[in-house]
């Protein structure tokens, strides 16, 4: 019985002790500690945003020199509204950044301020509204995403988290300064539609595919729901029963069952909605709708994607059916030399009946 | 009295080949192991007189044989048995009286081969549809098995191509393959080596005395205290491929003279590799056993047991990742974290096993029986990252890689060099936030997400459960019916019933995280009620359940099979010839039950009406128009099945057998089959069918004078199997369910094992060879719905996946596709010698023929058509082929000794050292990711994202030392 108990103290001691000894270099098997602690970079902005953007002249600027920005986080994309971008704005202005990753809330915090070492990076335009991201070299666009995480680390730093800025109130006759572009603006007044009082204005805008896996250039797989049909022909609704702030793949499928794009054509007149439905429920995808509005005499065009988490909310009927003016909150951009707004949640919507 | 009868039976077949006898003289005795005493069964032993062999017999399962109607006169017994020293005694039978030699003791080689199941940890891509399970070989009283169970286990080999779940593995007399998948076990007593070490084995479709088996062999193991070797047993292992550290006790009473036996075992299993970062064992066993004989005819033995622990996992990834790195063992489930290496994957069980066994051996020797009740139970979990609405945090993310950027095809989309220069430099300088998980990172993302409720996760460790409670009942018996006959038979009984679920297994900084679907809430996001996890908890509370460390989450169902099966053999003998004919009945039924009602699929309400919300129906429904539920218990899906077995020998003087065997095998689906989605829903695969399996081999043996030859030819036909899997399908862009239903496979090949003394003393030639033809021969039939919806995807369900089984080349003929997971060629030559209690082997090993695991999706029309729907030539080959990995050649070596002291103490050393030339590039297993390149600029075409694989490790080394006492 003795050596019975020895044999077994000692394996049991022999175990107890390699198994305390938690490192077996170079796993490690037992408690991980603590995580490093985030802490804030600390960096001072050598160029203000505005300074920034009037480098640009016609095309595309690979900014070479140490030219360092700092502004304010003023977008979140956890509604999924605003995507792969980030908005900052110091004192002066406001850029889009272009990181090119999703949920970017989740590292970038409302308020906390962003610094950017430019150097390396291209200033370029997308429809007249300026950004800041990589180079491209196809040509296509002035700029591409940034999102290599190498890239990002090395050119965007995240700094001390502030109070998150006031939205800036904007008037109509400033809708288009540069500096409000890209900023987080307050907008008020603004009635539903632009039919009215400007008979160019448009309703709604939306592009579907025929099938969003072939070419969406291709005019036969194009179909446009805007304020005319094909070739300008009028249409019933300009509208097109559209409702909701956008459309997500679900939210598509109903639509297209209503029957209210029914009328509507491919762009090459091959056919119609109702023709080619199967067809479209079966490759159906979220789309981004653009709803009008005016503020004042100009229009402002407020688009919302498909796949923020909003895009099947219905617009509040006293604000379609011209009742009642709305307030908006979000980053004001702007598209082809026109004024779009881009919510970034719901909270941005005040309707006042 | 049993010892007399197992005897007397196989002498009784010598007596038959040998003719008419007319003496009365003989020799008999019992076989054991000189090291701890334990008698050898199947031990080949012949006698000669002179240069003339008169008899040849084995050793019966107590190791005892008799030798019956010799004349007077001397003898030369000699004892043969791999992995023991052959032993060479005489005898002199006298005055027609049986010679007794009582214990014959013969010497292990004292070679250890220590087959841990570590060596051969499933590949388990949960997140692929990917598993693979390799197959374990025992060598015992196999010439090919014990050579090819060494030397092939380090390249997933599996015997005749078959998948490890038809292998057949029994713990005391009870089928303890996977109830659920089928899968071998062995992990449940991993750690456990010497208490397990009792096993008995047959190959291919032999019948075995413990229960029918398939057409891949049956071994049993005798986990009970009588069958653990006497005397104490301590060992320290350490190797370089798996774990630092093993230490190993154990101790067995052997039968006492009270007529109780005892026995028990621990082990602990430590520490990382040189290897794979992040893999690592803290892994325990413990043993207890206990048997108690009443009177010769009844023992009844308890035994508990359970190998509790973790072990880090290894993940495959694509070439381009492993080039980048430098190194093809990099595993991306780690990361850095307070300066530590920590693993996001780790296994985590306790699965503990209680078997009560009941063995009759009445005085009448005629009938032999045995009854066991097995009880599984315990917790089986998986941890790994989950996320909700963050940035993916797997680090070889294939928009994380070079070639997202980059590719020179520039009908890839890909052509920023820039950016392809900024990743590759970030790989290849191996900057550890990039190329390892950032903690850190997922750290301060949640715990600056606060919220009014504090900080909500936007990252965790999630624990996939799969808890077990598996009930078992068998019953064998053996009736030696006649001195031409002997029966056996057995019924057997199984209730299964698993829990799957999730719980939050470290919240990883945050205060909590909630029980939503974020891939229901991406197409579905202005519906409260589809987006729930829990939907009676949404209903009774108005908000998503909030989830702390502990909770469950997710999904949560049980899964409920019972088995029950009746099995007969009969044994006849004539003279030189054996026939063996064997049949089973068996019942098999299967269901679902879930737990929680899912937003997405909420089924009927008590009275069997639709659920409202909102005034809205959110009831769905499937295409024949009944509800969709999630709740609740699904159809029972039943099966009867049935199988035969025939096998013959014949049995040749000098040590010569010819035997050929042959099986029809009907068998149930697993439940892992049966159902399209069981995380989300009831339904049931269309078209579920058993399984039809036909296979034959014959074979050639020799055994005799230290030579050990087995050749083996085999067929195997497999009808009608199922699978199923879940993946991303960029096509749809939609998360799918993929059934596959009607897959066919044909296995034909042969076999070599040999084992040759050569000229020089002490040294032998071995060697297995290893070829077969493994292939697909149908075109399943696949059906593919939305994971988060009620509709299916018309262009893919209920059709042919046409290029399943072969494809047409570019040059017009038709290429085959094969089964993949395992070489088709494999083939070893080797040297071993045997003097003085030293043992020295040395083997060089040649693997070719292995193959991809295919994916479905790649073989459908859709994929080889491409966005343009036009299929060409080009497409079809490119899309549908099936990788072929590189031959490889492996050098393995191998060196032990013992020492005894004192008669009664014994000090043993092996050294194994495989890989020698550091080999890096041997693909062990890989898939493709169920992923196409759809953004095109021709949109004619879709690209197949990069594969994945497994790499097996370089030179490695494994050292035991153990002592007995």
């Amino acid at each position: 019985m003795r050596k019975l108990l020895y044999t077994l103290s000692a394996f049991a001691a022999a175990v107890s002790v390699l198994a305390s000894c938690d490192e077996w270099e170079p796993v490690f098997t037992g408690d991980y500690g603590e995580a490093d602690v985030y802490e804030p970079v600390k960096m001072t902005p050598n160029t203000t945003i505005m300074e920034l953007k009037k480098l640009y002249k016609t095309g595309p600027v690979k900014i070479q020199n140490d030219m360092i920005i700092g502004g304010q986080v003023v977008s979140e994309d956890r509604s999924g509204n605003i995507y792969k971008s980030l908005y900052i704005q110091d004192e002066t202005s406001g850029i889009e950044l272009k990181i090119g990753k999703s949920g970017l809330y989740n590292d970038y915090k409302l308020g906390q301020w962003v610094y950017v070492k430019c150097s390396g990076l291209t200033l370029g335009k997308y429809n007249d509204m300026l950004q800041l991201g990589f180079a491209d070299p196809t040509g296509e666009y002035e700029t591409s995403y940034l999102d290599v995480q190498y890239f990002i680390d090395n050119h965007i730093f995240r700094g001390e988290i502030g109070t998150p800025l006031e939205a800036k109130e904007i008037t109509s006759a400033d809708l288009l300064k540069e500096e409000n572009l890209g900023c987080y603006v307050s907008l008020k007044g603004l009635k539903y539609g632009s039919k009215t009082e400007n008979p160019a204005g448009k309703e709604i805008f939306c592009l579907i595919y025929v099938d969003p896996n072939k070419d969406t250039k291709a005019s036969s797989n194009r179909i446009f729901l805007s304020d005319s049909g094909l070739n300008y022909a009028p249409v019933s609704d300009p509208t097109w029963g559209i409702t909701t702030w956008a459309m997500s793949k679900q939210g598509m499928i109903k639509y297209l069952n209503s029957g209210k794009f029914d009328e509507a054509k491919v762009n090459d007149g091959s056919a119609t909605v109702a023709e080619i439905k199967d067809k479209l429920i079966s490759n159906a995808s979220a789309y981004s709708v653009s709803q009008y509005f005016l503020m004042g005499n100009k229009e402002v065009q407020v688009r919302s994607s498909g796949y923020s988490r909003f895009a099947d909310t219905e617009i509040d009927p006293a604000i379609l059916d011209g009742t009642a003016t709305v307030d908006l909150k979000g980053i004001l951009t702007v598209y082809q030399g026109g004024t779009q707004f881009t919510l970034i949640d719901l909270d941005g919507v005040t309707v006042h009946k | 009295m049993n010892k007399k009868l197992a005897a007397a039976v196989p002498a009784i077949f010598i007596a038959l080949a040998l003719g008419a006898q007319t003496y009365t003289g003989g020799v008999k005795g019992t076989v054991v192991n000189r090291t701890d005493k334990s008698v050898v069964s199947g031990a080949d032993i012949r006698l000669y007189s002179g240069a003339e062999e008169v008899a040849s017999i084995k050793s019966g399962p107590d190791g005892v044989f008799f030798i019956p109607d010799l004349k007077d006169g001397m003898y030369d017994l000699v004892i043969t048995m791999p992995d023991y020293i052959q032993t060479r005694v005489n005898v002199t039978v006298n005055d027609g009286y049986v010679k007794n030699m009582f214990k014959l003791s013969i010497t292990p080689t004292a070679k250890v081969t220590e087959v841990d199941d570590a060596s051969f940890s499933e590949f388990d891509m949960d997140d692929s549809g990917y598993s693979d399970t390799p197959t374990i070989l025992f060598g015992q009283n196999d010439v090919f098995n014990n050579i090819a169970g060494y030397n092939f286990s380090s390249v997933r080999f599996r015997v005749r191509g078959y998948s490890s779940e038809s292998q057949d593995v029994y713990l005391a007399g009870v089928k303890m393959n996977d109830a659920l998948t089928g899968y071998t076990p062995y992990s449940l007593w991993s750690g456990l080596n010497e208490a397990t070490r009792s096993k008995e084995t047959v190959n291919g479709c032999e019948v075995s005395d413990y229960g029918f088996g398939g057409y891949n062999g049956l071994t049993n193991i005798s986990p009970m205290a009588s069958s653990v070797r006497s005397g104490w047993r301590a060992s320290v292992l350490t190797n370089s491929a798996l774990y630092r550290l093993r230490l190993m006790l154990t101790y067995a009473s052997g039968e006492l003279d009270n007529g109780w036996s005892y026995a028990f075992s621990a082990s602990a299993r430590l520490g990382g590799n040189d290897w794979i970062d992040g893999v690592y064992y803290r892994s325990f066993a413990y043993y207890g056993s206990v048997e108690k004989k009443f009177g010769e005819e009844h023992k009844l033995g308890l035994t508990f047991m359970a190998a509790p622990g973790q072990r880090g996992a290894q993940n495959a990834s694509t070439q381009e990742v492993y080039d980048l790195m430098g190194d093809n063992m990099y595993n991306s489930n780690w990361g850095y974290y307070n300066g530590k290496v920590r693993n996001a994957r780790v296994k985590k069980t306790h699965e503990p096993i209680a078997i009560l066994k009941y063995d009759f051996t009445p005085e009448s020797n005629k009938v032999t029986a045995s009854v066991t009740a097995l009880y599984r139970f315990g917790k089986n979990g998986y941890t790994s990252l989950d996320w909700y609405d963050a940035p993916d945090p797997r680090p070889d993310y294939y928009r994380n890689l070079p070639s997202y950027f980059y590719m020179e095809n520039t009908d890839y989309n890909r052509q920023n060099y820039a950016k392809y220069m900024w990743a590759k430099e970030s790989w290849e300088t191996n900057v550890p936030s990039i190329t390892h998980i950032n903690w850190d990172r997922l750290y301060s993302v949640n715990t600056l997400n606060t919220t009014s409720d504090g900080a909500r996760s936007k990252y965790i460790i999630e624990e996939r459960r799969t808890d077990q409670k598996d009930f078992n009942l068998a019953a064998n018996t053996k009736w030696y019916a006649a001195n031409f006959l002997t029966v056996t038979g057995g019924l057997s009984f199984k209730w299964n019933r698993t829990e799957y679920f999730k719980v939050v297994d470290d919240l990883l900084g945050g205060d909590f995280y909630v029980n939503i679907d974020q891939f229901a809430e991406r197409d579905y996001a202005s519906s409260p009620t589809m987006i729930q996890n829990d939907l009676d908890y949404y209903f009774a509370n108005g908000k998503a359940q909030v989830l702390r460390e502990g909770d469950k989450y997710g999904y949560d169902y049980y899964a409920n099979v019972r088995n029950a099966e009746a099995w007969a053999a009969g044994k006849f003998t004539a003279g030189i010839f054996e026939a063996n004919v064997a049949g089973r009945i068996g019942y098999s039924s299967l269901w679902r039950e879930g737990l929680v009602r899912k937003g997405l699929f909420p089924g009927l309400d008590e009275a069997g009406n639709p659920l409202y919300y909102d005034g809205n129906i959110i009831t769905t429904y499937d295409v024949d128009g009944k509800a969709i539920t999630s709740y609740g218990e699904s159809e029972k899906k039943d099966f009867l099945t049935g199988s035969g077995k025939v096998n013959l020998s014949l049995y040749f003087k000098g040590g010569h057998r010819l035997y050929a065997d042959a099986g029809y095998f009907v068998d149930a689906p697993t439940f892992s089959q049966a159902f399209v989605s069981p995380r989300t829903r009831n339904t049931i695969v269309p078209d579920l069918k058993t399984v039809k399996t036909a296979s034959a081999d014959i074979n050639y043996a020799f055994s005799n004078a230290g030579y050990n030859v087995r050749v083996t030819g085999f067929y195997t036909y497999i009808k009608d199997q199922s699978d199923v899997m879940s993946f991303y399908d960029d096509s749809q862009n939609s998360f799918t369910n993929f059934a596959m239903s009607g897959m066919d496979e044909r296995h034909v090949g042969v076999e070599l094992g040999f084992k040759i003394p050569t000229p020089v003393n002490n040294l032998a030639v071995q060697g297995v060879f290893s070829y077969g033809k493994y292939v697909y021969t149908s075109n399943p039939t696949m059906y593919q719905t939305f994971d988060n919806s009620a509709e299916i995807i018309k262009s893919t369900y209920g059709v042919k996946i046409p290029y399943w089984k072969s494809h047409p080349g570019l040059d017009g003929k038709t290429k085959q596709h094969y089964v993949p997971s395992t070489p088709q060629l494999a083939a070893s030559l080797g040297l071993s010698w045997n003097k003085n209690y030293w043992f020295i082997d040395a083997d060089v090993d040649f693997f070719d023929k292995s193959y991809m695991d295919m994916n479905p999706l790649f073989r459908t029309d859709m994929a080889t058509a491409g966005p343009d729907g036009i299929v060409t030539a080009e497409e079809i080959d490119y899309m549908a082929s099936q990788e072929k990995f590189d031959s490889a050649f492996l050098v393995n070596a191998s060196v032990g000794k013992s020492w005894y002291f004192q008669r009664k103490y014994q000090l043993g050393f092996s050294l194994q050292v495989k890989n020698i030339t550091n080999n890096r590039n041997v693909r062990t297993g890989g898939y493709e990711q169920t992923r196409l390149v759809d953004n095109t600029v021709s949109k004619e075409r879709y690209y197949r994202f990069d594969s994945k694989y497994f790499y097996m490790s370089g030179i490695n080394y494994m050292l035991n030392i153990y002592f007995r006492f």
